[in-house]
This record gives C-alpha cells, sequence and structure tokens, in this order.
C-alpha cells in the first residue's frame, strides 16, 4: 500500500531525511519513533504534500504522490487522515460543526453530512459533546473531534502526529487506545511520536529514525534509541 | 461546481465580510472615494464639452459696418457670403433693430433711456452664421479682406473664438487633472484593498489550513475572499452613485447662483440619461479592483 524508494529531503545544507526505503501494507499500525529532529516530522508532511521529497519516490496504491499534479492534491488529501499535537479545531465552531466543515468545503451533500457526522462522533465517543465548542473541552476530547474529522471521508491511511504530545497519560492511552480500533477496522495508522511508554505498550511494529536515517524497523518493538 | 456549492461559498463570502466589518467598510469607502473621484471628473469633462460644443455650433460671426458705408456695399458684401458654400444664413441688422435688441437685452436699466432712434450709435451689423463651425474661421478671415476695411468698423469673431479656446484649454486641463487624480486613487485603492484582503486571509489563516488539510479544493478556499472582493466593489458603486446624485442635485442651485443659467434640470437630465454609463463604468471599475485584489492576494498565500 506505502511503498517509500530512496526517499530524501534536503533543506538548503540539513538533511531531513536520508535515503528511506520503507513498505508498509494494508491494516498495519506503524510506530515512527525517535528523538526531535529526526526527521518524523518531516516524513509525515510528505506523506501528506504539504512538501515535496529532493529525490526518492513516496508510492501510495503505487500512484507516485510526489508527482501529483497541485490539483489532484485535494482529492488525495480527502484518502488520507491527519491529526496533529495541536488539534486544530476551529475555536468558533461547534464539535459537530468542526467535523461537517470537513465534509463542507469538499462539496458533500446536506444529507451525507447529516449521516455520517453524528457516526462518527459517536466512533469516537463524542456524540455527547457535539454541540459544545473546543474551548469547552479537555485536551483527550478536543484530540478525539480531531480523529473524528480525520475520519470523516473514512481514509484508507490515519496518520497522526504526535497526538498525545499535549495529552496526560491516561487521555493519552485512550487516543492510543482508539487509534488501535480504528486501525482494527482496517485503516493503516502511522503513529510518529516520541512517547516511549505508547510504544513499548503497543506491541507494533516500530521504525527508528535517527538525523534523518532510518536506523532500525522491528516488527514487535519498543523504544530503542 | 453545484448551486449548492455556490450557496455555501458565497455564504462564507458574505460572512467573512460581516466578521471583519471594519476593515471592509474601510475598504469599501477608499474604493468609494475611488469611484466618485473618478466618475466627478468624467461627468465635468462631459458636461464642459458639451457646453463647448454647444457654444461652438451656436456660434456666429457679426460684422459691424462703419456709418460711412452705403446700404449698396452693405447689400454687396451679404450677397458675396450668402453665394459662399460654407455659410448657412446671412442676416442683415439695421440701425433699429439693434435698437430694438438692445432695448430689449438692457429692459429695466437706465441706459436703454439714453439712446433712442434720434439718436441712434448703434451700428448696422451682418449676422452671419456657418454651416460647420470649423468654417467659422476661414468666413472671419473673408471678412477681413482688405478691400471691406473702409467699411468694417469691427468684426466680433475674434473674441468669442478666444473663449471658446479658453473653454477647451479648460476641458483638456480638467481631463489631464482627472486622469492623474483617478490614477492615484485607483492605485491607493488597491493597495488598502490588497491589504485587507491579506490581513482577512491572515485572521482566517487556521481556517485555510484546515481546509486544505481535509482537501477542500483551491477554488473552494479561494472563492469566498472573491466573492468578499465583489462585495467591496458592488457596495461602493452602490454608495458613490447615491452620492453623485444628491451632489448633482446640490451642486445645481450653486451653479444657478453663480452663473444665472438653470443647470439643474439640465445636470439631472444628464445625469438619468448617463444613468446607466455611469453606474456600468463603476461596477466595472469597483469589481474588477475587488477582484483582482482578492485573486492577487489568495494566490500568493496559497502558493506559500
Amino acid at each position: 500500500m506505502i511503498d517509500i524508494v530512496n526517499l530524501t529531503k534536503q533543506y538548503d545544507n540539513f538533511k531531513a531525511l536520508d535515503n528511506i526505503n520503507l513498505k508498509i501494507d494494508r491494516g498495519e499500525f506503524v510506530s515512527i519513533v525517535g528523538p526531535s529532529g529526526a526527521g518524523k516530522s518531516t516524513l509525515v508532511k510528505l506523506l501528506i504534500c504539504e512538501e515535496k521529497p529532493t529525490s526518492g519516490k513516496i508510492l501510495i496504491a503505487d500512484r507516485n504522490i510526489a508527482k501529483l499534479e497541485p490539483q489532484e492534491l485535494p482529492y488525495y488529501r480527502r484518502k488520507v487522515g491527519v491529526v496533529f499535537q495541536d488539534f486544530k479545531l476551529l475555536q468558533q465552531k461547534t464539535v459537530y460543526e468542526n467535523v461537517a466543515f470537513a465534509l463542507e468545503v469538499c462539496e458533500a451533500p446536506q444529507a451525507e453530512i447529516v449521516d455520517k457526522v453524528p457516526k462518527i462522533l459517536d466512533l469516537v465517543g463524542m456524540l455527547k459533546r457535539k454541540d459544545n465548542c473546543p474551548n469547552e473541552l479537555s485536551g483527550g476530547e478536543k484530540q478525539r473531534v480531531s480523529i473524528a474529522r480525520a475520519l470523516i471521508h473514512s481514509p484508507k491511511i490515519l496518520i497522526a502526529d504526535e497526538p498525545t504530545g499535549n495529552l496526560d497519560p491516561v487521555n493519552a492511552w485512550e487516543i492510543i487506545d482508539l487509534l488501535s480500533r480504528i486501525n482494527k477496522q482496517g485503516t493503516i495508522v502511522l503513529l510518529a511520536t516520541h512517547n516511549k511508554q505508547i510504544v513499548d505498550r503497543l506491541k507494533k511494529r516500530v521504525i527508528l529514525l535517527k538525523d534523518g536515517k532510518m536506523i532500525s524497523d522491528r516488527i514487535k518493538g519498543g523504544y530503542v534509541i | 461546481m453545484s448551486w449548492r456549492t455556490s450557496g455555501r461559498i458565497f455564504k462564507l463570502g458574505i460572512m467573512n465580510f460581516w466578521r471583519n466589518r471594519w476593515l471592509s467598510l474601510a475598504a469599501t469607502l477608499v474604493m468609494t472615494l475611488t469611484l466618485l473621484i473618478i466618475s466627478i471628473f468624467s461627468i465635468m469633462t462631459l458636461v464642459i464639452s458639451k457646453t463647448t460644443e454647444s457654444i461652438r455650433s451656436r456660434m456666429d460671426i457679426s460684422v459691424y459696418f462703419n456709418d460711412s458705408a452705403t446700404v449698396d456695399q452693405i447689400v454687396d458684401i451679404q450677397k458675396q457670403l450668402a453665394a459662399r458654400s460654407d455659410v448657412k444664413e446671412v442676416k442683415y441688422i439695421s440701425k433699429e433693430e439693434a435698437l430694438a435688441i438692445f432695448k430689449e437685452q438692457q429692459q429695466g436699466k437706465k441706459i436703454s433711456e439714453l439712446i433712442n432712434s434720434n439718436e441712434n450709435p448703434l451700428p448696422r451689423s451682418l449676422e452671419i452664421k456657418a454651416t460647420q463651425p470649423e468654417f467659422l474661421e476661414e468666413i472671419a478671415q473673408f471678412v477681413d479682406k482688405k478691400e471691406f476695411q473702409p467699411l468694417v468698423h469691427n468684426v466680433s469673431y475674434q473674441e468669442n473664438k478666444t473663449m471658446i479656446e479658453r473653454l477647451l484649454g479648460l476641458t483638456s486641463f480638467i481631463r489631464k487633472i482627472g486622469w492623474i487624480a483617478s490614477g492615484i486613487f485607483v492605485l491607493i485603492s488597491v493597495l488598502v484593498i490588497l491589504n485587507t484582503i491579506r490581513l482577512t486571509i491572515l485572521t482566517r489563516k487556521d481556517e485555510i489550513e484546515i481546509m486544505r488539510l481535509v482537501g477542500a479544493s483551491d477554488n473552494f478556499i479561494k472563492i469566498p475572499f472573491i466573492v468578499e472582493g465583489f462585495l467591496y466593489g458592488f457596495l461602493a458603486t452602490i454608495i458613490a452613485t447615491i452620492l453623485i446624485r444628491i451632489g448633482v442635485s446640490a451642486v445645481s442651485p450653486l451653479i444657478e447662483r453663480y452663473l444665472g443659467i438653470d443647470m439643474s434640470a439640465r445636470l439631472m437630465r444628464f445625469f438619468s440619461g448617463n444613468f446607466l454609463t455611469i453606474i456600468g463604468l463603476e461596477l466595472i471599475v469597483g469589481i474588477v479592483i475587488g477582484i483582482g485584489c482578492s485573486l492577487i492576494s489568495i494566490r500568493r498565500y496559497l502558493k506559500t
């Protein structure tokens, strides 16, 4: 499903990613770990086409996304859900509106919005709070809303960039639990994190990055630097 | 793009406008000022050139004769003039007719009593109308010939000519000033609107980022800002037109008082006759500036 070949990203005279080769299959849960500046966020940016690689290929379903035309990008982004550390919710919109917004701006019919949004909010356990605004929610709840928004287009891939970075351990684990459940339904989950406890408890595939290079790729790894 | 989507996008644009209403107000007012300046100068140029035109077409040459000239000599000149193809009409004004015209013009004033038919100093004259105002110059030269000079006391063309030239000079001066002022104000409003839209974009940076992340197309992101730019132009046109309408009715009595001509009816007629042209011109200028600025700002933002 995801096939990364000789991927390099160079900023001026700094190599953020150096010749990465990686294959991820349908239904996998992959943690990408490493210290700050290891290249995790760069990898995420390349995967969501926020930036273009200097060289190498990113094949998703056999299509090189580095070669996508600007007008194709929106359609690609609908197939890839993204979750960030800072949630990126619109403060003046309610939980429901935040999730519905993702469908509205993609020109979905009203019937689809009314049908899908409550279902997805129920999945992440936020249906009861659908009329609250983000400032009335805890960090964990905000992240659930942001996951709901990422899932609204039923993506094949869910990318989470430090989703637990702003959360306490209990909330953090609940979010990881939610990601695992989503993964069990067949979605590839890519989790970029530097939280050791989480990675150790997950017992899933772990890819270790350091200084832009891939150091290790273990099937049931823990967090080792 | 479906109706549903267009509706949503249009709503977003109006919401943007309202959310940043003070910024929008500033942009709209600067645009209004620009449109006003352009309209006022175009109307002024039009009115003055139309006035010049009408004065020119009504212009004639009067040849005043010395009392020593005989009637035969005058009739001879009249015949020569009437034979010219560029002369439309030659009218002889006798001393008595001149006095009657004079009395009528100076009615009620003491000066009209000073002159009577027994002691009439007014000269006889020929009033010449040309088929085209352009021919007046040539006719004037003809009348100015050496052989006529002992008979002719005065030719009135020269005086009119200076006035017409002054009016023409004024028209081109006003036109030049109009171009410069319009240019400056178009530049100012472009800068203000560019900045306003850029500020709106900055205040909505998060929203735009999220829209891109969840896969909104570039058009969906762009069009609300274009709607916003359109609204600046549209509202400015309405305000400017109302202000010009008020201005025309306020200025007409002033013109009447200073010039003694009843301009209000003429100006109002001019305004309503050219209403569509004025509003159309304003709308085009306003909308082109508004939408153009939106496109420039948002394109620059989406690229980065």
